[in-house]
């Protein structure tokens, strides 16, 4: 992925930068709004990371909005040291897709880009999914795998189809909260993990090869195993 | 020193007078004008008629009438004087022709100057019989004393007003000025940190008086606020000291003793956790924080609170397998609120995470939405060991953990972020015992008024919480 990071804060660009690198992305670092401006309405890029507090007072989301009057569709990650819930509102309504909150995990965020990325591809909601063995039909909502049936609740469907979307990525525990249950806040225990080991008790249990595997320290993932 | 009661006594006696002037003045105008008038007209009709006598007559026939006339005249009221055509007096009552009056025919006003007459003035009125000159006059001796009578009137009057204007402002301005010396002490004596102060108030209900009271109110609700701020930090420094305490000592460990690699990554992992830790209380804290700034009611929308409770248990139902705790959901069907539902979700989600931590291995938890008085509750039940009556009241304060629930893991703001979300609600959380466990309840009122921290008239809480303004 071609990234730009628009951010002031030296020692997060460097971390973000060279995180990124390692991850095997190419990534531009603007560290001031109009270079970022500049160079996010010249250069083709996969996705952009945006702060919203820049030097000499200039809000990140007016770039973000400048950038989508001028036409571009790049996905935009805004970061932000504003948590509150309206700050996320207002960051997603400005034109931003995604909304992260400083202080955030390395893992997060490279989760989150790869599903910004993965999501600006255009997939279409209603073709098949497949992850080695294991399928689903989005309009039939039937899954299986190999040649069993797996039944499923709606939410637990929701879940592996959330995953299965985001095949061969890292999806993190929060990304899951908000995207399946759409709750935007901490539930201070880890329910999450025990539905994911609920859906893993039918998709893997009775398998030789697991595809649902937890990632340390970053969440979850779907993938085939070679 | 200016005092304000002084320059209103002032304005108010230059006023009084302004109005004294302006009623008097046209008055005193219309009165004189009309009375000189009246008098001219008279000395007319008499020249008039000695004219007329003159003419049948002749100067003889004028002279005895008027010789007549001052012989039966009270000397002094009425002037009358005949001269030939070189002014030497004829008859009349008058010793020789005023100095200062022309000899042509009009009506003067002059000082007579001369006998019983001196020192005082005249109106007269000149004619011309032939080559005689007549004049008749009048003195206004008998005007002058109700003129005079009126300018003492107008004077006495703007002398009782400057009096009263004087004194009542220094009476004022004496009575102001004690009263606010008193609140000034005590507005120093809050500056000074005392916040215990309270203005000095009494039954009346003078404005002073509802304005002391008014800023005494406000005073209960700083003094309620600063309290809660002073209690919070306390609590923040102790819970955030401790996973700053732990991260503190793994990472000087870790510089000290330098671990074998494998070692060196778990305890950065560990490290990682205890920051994590700490953000999520401050997560929870600044969340809080914008509950109780009431900014949130901007994501307030009409919903079912059966279905946001469903899918809360839905949510946790896993969880509550795991620990072989039967949660269960009913309700009485859809029940629709105003509410912000991001915000009921995480009360409701910690309601129930908090009965998940406290109910026994294999016990209930009971989830109920009902309707009531037009608008819901929701009542979360366990079969815990439920709270002591005396901890009720602090569960729901910020970072109060019982002492049972040491060592389980939390921010201890669960029940606070509920309590606060309850107020935005306007409601609040009632705990009450089941014996055993405990049962929470949540009302949500068909008509949402956010309940304001400290008893505060509702009336003002609510337009101030609406037109709230969002951050910027």
């Amino acid at each position: 992925m071609k990234i730009l990071l628009v951010e002031d804060n030296e020692r997060v660009s460097q971390f973000v930068v060279k995180g990124l690198q390692e991850a095997g992305h190419t990534i531009d670092h603007a560290a001031n709004g109009r270079d970022g401006m500049f160079l996010g309405a010249s250069e083709p890029y996969d996705v952009i990371i945006m702060d919203r507090m820049l030097p000499g007072d200039i809000d990140g989301l007016a770039i973000v909005e400048v950038l989508r009057k001028a036409g571009k569709r790049t996905p935009i990650l805004i970061l932000s040291a504003l948590s509150e819930v309206d700050d996320r509102i207002r960051g997603l309504r400005s034109g931003g897709d995604d909304y992260l909150a400083k202080p955030f995990a390395f893992g997060e965020l490279l989760a989150r880009l790869d599903a910004l990325h993965r999501r600006a591809q255009g997939i279409n909601q209603e073709t098949p999914l497949t992850v080695g063995d294991l399928h689903m039909d989005p309009l039939t909502r039937k899954v299986t795998r190999g040649d069993r049936h797996i039944a499923l609740q709606p939410r637990e469907f929701k879940l592996l189809e959330y995953l299965m979307r985001h095949a061969g990525q890292v999806v993190t525990r929060t990304m899951l909260l908000e995207n399946v249950w759409d709750y935007h806040f901490d539930p201070q225990t880890n329910v999450v993990d025990v539905h994911i080991s609920k859906l893993r008790q039918k998709i893997d249990a009775e398998f030789d090869r697991p595809l649902l595997r937890t990632v340390r320290n970053a969440g979850y993932t779907v993938i085939a195993s070679d | 020193m200016r005092s304000s009661a002084v320059s209103l006594a002032t304005g108010y006696v230059v006023l009084g007078i302004v109005a004294l002037v302006s009623f008097a003045a046209p008055l005193w105008y219309a009165w004189h004008v009309t009375i000189q008038d009246g008098r001219a007209e008279f000395l007319q009709s008499d020249a008039q008629r000695l004219t007329d006598i003159f003419r049948h007559d002749g100067a003889a026939g004028v002279k005895s009438n008027i010789d007549a006339r001052v012989s039966m005249q009270i000397p002094g009221e009425r002037i009358l004087l005949l001269t030939d055509p070189s002014m030497q007096p004829l008859a009349g009552n008058l010793p020789a022709w005023p100095v200062g009056l022309p000899a042509v025919p009009g009506t003067y006003t002059l000082s007579i100057g001369t006998g019983d007459h001196s020192n005082e003035t005249a109106l007269m009125h000149v004619a011309t019989l032939g080559n005689y000159y007549l004049l008749v006059g009048r003195d206004n001796k008998l005007f002058a004393p109700l003129e005079a009578r009126f300018w003492y009137g107008l004077a006495a009057a703007v002398g009782v007003l400057l009096i009263a204007g004087l004194v009542g402002g220094f009476m004022t301005r004496r009575e102001l000025l004690s009263r606010i010396h008193s609140i000034r002490q005590t507005v120093s004596a809050i500056i000074h940190g005392d916040l215990k102060h309270r203005l000095p108030t009494d039954r009346s209900g003078d404005e002073l008086n509802t304005l002391s009271r008014t800023i005494n109110g406000m005073l209960d609700q700083i003094e309620l606020l600063v309290h809660g701020v002073r209690n919070v930090s306390n609590s923040i420094a102790h819970d955030l000291r401790t996973p700053l305490a732990e991260l503190r000592s793994r990472l000087e460990e870790l510089a000290l003793i330098r671990p074998t690699t494998e070692e060196t990554y778990a305890q950065i992992d560990a490290a990682v956790a205890d920051v994590d830790r700490v953000i999520r209380i401050f997560d929870a804290l600044l969340r809080l924080a914008e509950i109780d700034a009431g900014m949130r009611r901007s994501g307030f929308v009409s919903l079912d609170v059966a279905e946001v409770a469903a899918a809360a248990v839905e949510f946790y139902a896993p969880a509550a397998e795991l620990k072989n705790i039967d949660l269960s959901f009913q309700s009485d069907g859809p029940v629709r609120v105003p509410g912000d539902p991001v915000l009921l979700a995480q009360a409701l989600g910690n309601l129930i995470d908090n009965a998940l931590k406290y109910a026994p291995e294999g016990g209930t938890i009971e989830v109920l939405v009902r309707r009531r008085a037009g608008g819901a509750e929701i009542a979360v039940a366990d079969n815990g060991p439920g709270i002591a009556e005396a901890e009720k009241a602090k569960v729901v304060e910020r970072f109060y953990r019982g002492d049972s629930s040491r060592g389980t893991p939390g921010s201890g703001l669960g029940l606070s972020l509920a309590q606060a979300v309850a107020k935005l609600h306007g409601s609040t959380l009632e705990l009450t015992d089941r014996n055993p466990g405990l049962c929470v309840l949540l009302a949500l009122p068909p008509e949402a008024v956010p309940m304001a921290a400290a008893p505060a008239p509702a009336a003002q809480a609510a337009p101030s919480a609406q037109t709230a303004a969002a951050p910027s």
